[in-house]
């Protein structure tokens, strides 16, 4: 009889902590997708946190180039930008199936890519980077080959690792910055992936140093589900007002400490 | 509702990419060998440690309990990353232990067998003691009053009957661990999980996964028939009036 | 006089919060046959499992056969302070739940102890448990599972096991309490075959007629101590205390 007692505590109180947690849960809710395409305030935008420095931070509090531009994209159209973490490796099927509108994750524009998704005008020029500990003696991209490197899994990055380097294990990491920390660790020799992720990196968490950038021409979209022509008209007509009228140039300098390279605004702008 | 099929059930797909999804889940199975093997020595070790009579002994029994809840309330993910994230910067251990290329296995491979191994241990040391706690009291007792010593009467009465109460438990414990073999995956071993996402990743086709799912069901479904037939086994006793149950 | 193979002095015994021995004195003289009667919780059984140390008190003394085997308890209630080898190998005990090992013949029940912890060869074993088993009345039933026997024929190879040993005392905790009633009969005249044979036995039981006919003396235990003790015609016929009476007259009246 007197162990009754405090079992009925126990239960009571995990009762009320369940509660109260189910409560505070309900509080949260900001990256939720609201329901509809086109005519909604709402535009779902599917991104995979963290890649610095374009998408970074905290459920409700997420910042970064794409983050920005995103967001002043949707103002120019009248939307409001909500994001939703997912991982890289399925946000293309994710989009087309419209898991959400759009998609802003540094993600390149490639042919593979366009049988799944449309993309918008190109928004950013990118390139590679190799990513080595700082005094190595690793120097070029070459000197990794039969070495251990790091990717991310899905990325352009892994591709040109699996083409240039034959005789390497290729790591596939599911987050970038998982790749850069086995890298300082010691447990991969190399990291390739994209150079302003790579610049990020080096100024951020040191002890790594790019030792070769390696043009790619990449240049980055936005992704949206096949035959949403009006949204993609939208995306784009917004794209244009915001390098039109500065935002453009204000966000990449706060991003990149670089003007943006002329080269992007013709690429976006020819692509019309 | 034909786009869930192409997506999931691709058998054509699944086709063209047995070998390779195969392949990795061989991997998942070597994983499950040997942690297997170790877990149960190691469980074993944990379990007889735990039930070292006496005061002298207090300080070892403490810290092998505080070792098992500590390894069973860890979720094995948070082991998995903090031991494949932690241990190489760990720099007073030698390279070659620290980040290990054993036997041409690729170091996240040994920290994912080390992790499990630690998980695994707790819960197999867990099955063992309630192998041992199963037999009755007065067995012990019995044995001891003729004069056996601990280890005598352990050896001789409480194991060989603890043994037979094993089986059932420890083979349920061994299936989870062949289904968490697949969390090395976060560390980017190149098992069936990885392998399947990374197909994925690839040409946005899930079938991989399925068909991964399809390895695992094919192994443990059998596996787990033979669990339900040793406990019926071991009701069946009980309810004859069993050599298991003493009067 | 018969020399004293059981001296308890003073013992005291806790478990947790309850004092279940509060200070007992008792002499077991060589070859006494001694029965210890009373309500349960009154701490009989707890006092028999002090002589072989399975319960090791926390206060008093404990001599067998002159020697002390408690070594100081008030220092410590450590195993190693206790003189567990000579005291195991002399004392035997049989249980209220048999405690047969079920994984092994009855033989083998019987072999195990005097090859495993007296190192006899496995032929000299063998030899001297099928006679206690003859002498039990289990000759033909050797081979047979613990699990094949009735609960008295358990009973009778446990007492087989315990005298495989060559103990000088014998320990019967309620033996029968958990038999069926017509296979306590073949158990009490194993017990009274074995006192007839000159071995000093410490019996708690609930059954008076054995008492009665077979025991030197009887002990009266209520509350964690020993309220009286005699002859057994005394205690049972013409007992002096209250307590001792009021526990008769149930028993009796059942």
């Amino acid at each position: 009889m007197k162990s009754k007692s405090p079992l009925t505590a126990l239960l009571a109180a995990l009762a009320a902590l369940g509660v109260a947690i189910f409560a505070a849960g309900c509080g949260g809710g900001n990256d939720e997708t609201s329901g509809g395409g086109g005519g909604g305030e709402v535009l779902t935008v599917g991104s995979d946190i963290p890649y610095p420095p374009f998408e970074q931070g905290k459920p409700g509090n997420y910042t970064g180039f794409d983050i920005e531009l995103m967001e002043a994209i949707a103002e120019k159209i009248g939307r409001t930008a909500e994001f939703q973490d997912t991982s890289f490796e399925t946000i293309f099927r994710d989009v087309a199936q419209g898991k959400f509108d759009a998609v802003i994750s540094a993600a390149t524009i490639t042919e593979e890519r366009e049988k799944a998704v449309d993309f918008s005008n190109p928004y950013y020029l990118s390139e590679q980077a190799v990513l080595v500990k700082e005094g190595g003696s690793i120097e070029s991209l070459e000197e990794l080959d039969g070495k251990t490197v790091g990717v991310q899994q899905g990325t352009t990055g892994q591709e040109l690792a699996k083409e240039k380097l034959p005789n390497s294990e290729i790591r596939p990491f599911p987050e970038g910055p998982d790749a850069v920390n086995a890298l300082k660790a010691g447990t991969v020799e190399g990291v390739v992936i994209d150079a302003p992720v790579a610049a990020n990196a080096v100024e951020k968490s040191g002890g790594v140093e790019i030792a070769e950038k390696v043009p790619t021409e990449e240049e980055y979209g936005i992704a949206v589900a096949q035959g949403e022509t009006e949204l993609l008209d939208e995306i784009n007509q917004g794209l244009k007002e915001v390098e039109d009228d500065g935002t453009y140039k204000t966000i990449y300098e706060k991003w990149f400490k670089l003007a943006p390279p002329q080269a992007i605004f013709s690429a976006s702008h020819a692509a019309e | 509702m034909s786009e869930f099929f192409h997506q999931y059930f691709d058998f054509n797909y699944m086709g063209e990419h047995f070998w390779e999804v195969l392949e990795a889940f061989l991997q998942n199975v070597l994983i499950f060998t040997v942690v297997a093997v170790l877990a149960l020595i190691w469980g074993l070790v944990l379990a007889l440690l735990r039930q070292l009579p006496g005061k002298k002994f207090l300080p070892i029994r403490f810290l092998t309990i505080a070792y098992i809840d500590l390894f069973r309330a860890i979720p094995i993910l948070i082991v998995i990353l903090l031991i494949s994230g932690g241990v190489p910067f760990l720099e007073f251990i030698p390279k070659e232990i620290r980040i290990p290329h054993w036997l041409g296995k690729p170091d996240p491979f040994w920290y994912g067998v080390v992790a499990l191994m630690l998980v695994y241990g707790a819960f197999t040391a867990e099955v063992y003691r309630a192998g041992i706690e199963g037999v009755p009291g007065g067995q012990m007792e019995a044995a001891r009053s003729l004069g056996m010593s601990h280890w005598q009467a352990m050896r001789n009465v409480v194991v060989p009957q603890a043994v037979t109460l094993i089986p059932a438990p420890m083979l349920n414990e061994l299936i989870s661990l062949l289904k968490d073999s697949t969390l090395v995956s976060v560390i980017a071993f190149g098992e069936s999980v990885l392998i399947s996402r990374e197909l994925l990743a690839q040409s946005f086709n899930s079938s991989a996964l399925t068909l991964t799912a399809i390895f695992f069901i094919l192994i443990i479904l059998p596996m787990a028939r033979i669990v339900d037939k040793l406990i019926a086994r071991n009701q069946g006793r009980i309810a004859r009036g069993s050599h298991m149950e003493v009067a | 006089m018969a020399e004293t193979m059981v001296r308890l002095r003073g013992i005291h015994k806790r478990f947790g919060e309850l004092e279940v021995l509060k200070g007992v004195d008792l002499d077991v003289g060589r070859g006494e046959v001694v029965c210890v009667l009373g309500p349960s919780g009154s701490g009989k059984s707890t006092l028999l499992r002090c002589v072989n140390l399975l319960e090791p008190p926390e206060r008093g003394e404990i001599f067998l056969e002159g020697h002390d085997i408690c070594k100081g308890p008030n220092s410590g209630t450590g195993e190693q302070s206790w003189e567990l080898n000579f005291v195991r190998q002399r004392v035997g005990i049989v249980f209220q739940q048999f405690n047969l090992f079920p994984h092994r013949t009855a033989l083998q029940n019987v072999t195990m102890a005097p090859e495993k912890v007296l190192g006899r060869s496995r032929a000299e074993a063998r030899a001297k448990a099928s006679e206690l088993l003859e002498r039990v009345g289990l000759g033909d039933k050797v081979d047979q599972y613990p699990e094949r026997l009735s609960g008295g024929q358990q009973q009778r190879v446990a007492i087989a096991r315990a005298l495989a040993m060559d103990p000088h005392v014998m320990l019967f905790d309620e033996v029968t309490s958990a038999l069926d009633p017509e296979l306590v009969k073949e158990v009490l005249d194993t017990m009274r075959e074995l006192a007839s044979e000159g071995m000093t036995m410490i019996v708690v039981t609930h059954e008076l007629g054995f008492a009665r006919e077979v025991a030197d003396r009887v002990v009266f235990m209520d509350g964690g101590v020993i309220v009286e003790q005699g002859p057994p015609a005394q205690v049972l016929d013409e007992p002096r205390e209250e307590r001792t009476k009021r526990f008769l007259g149930l028993v009796l009246d059942r």
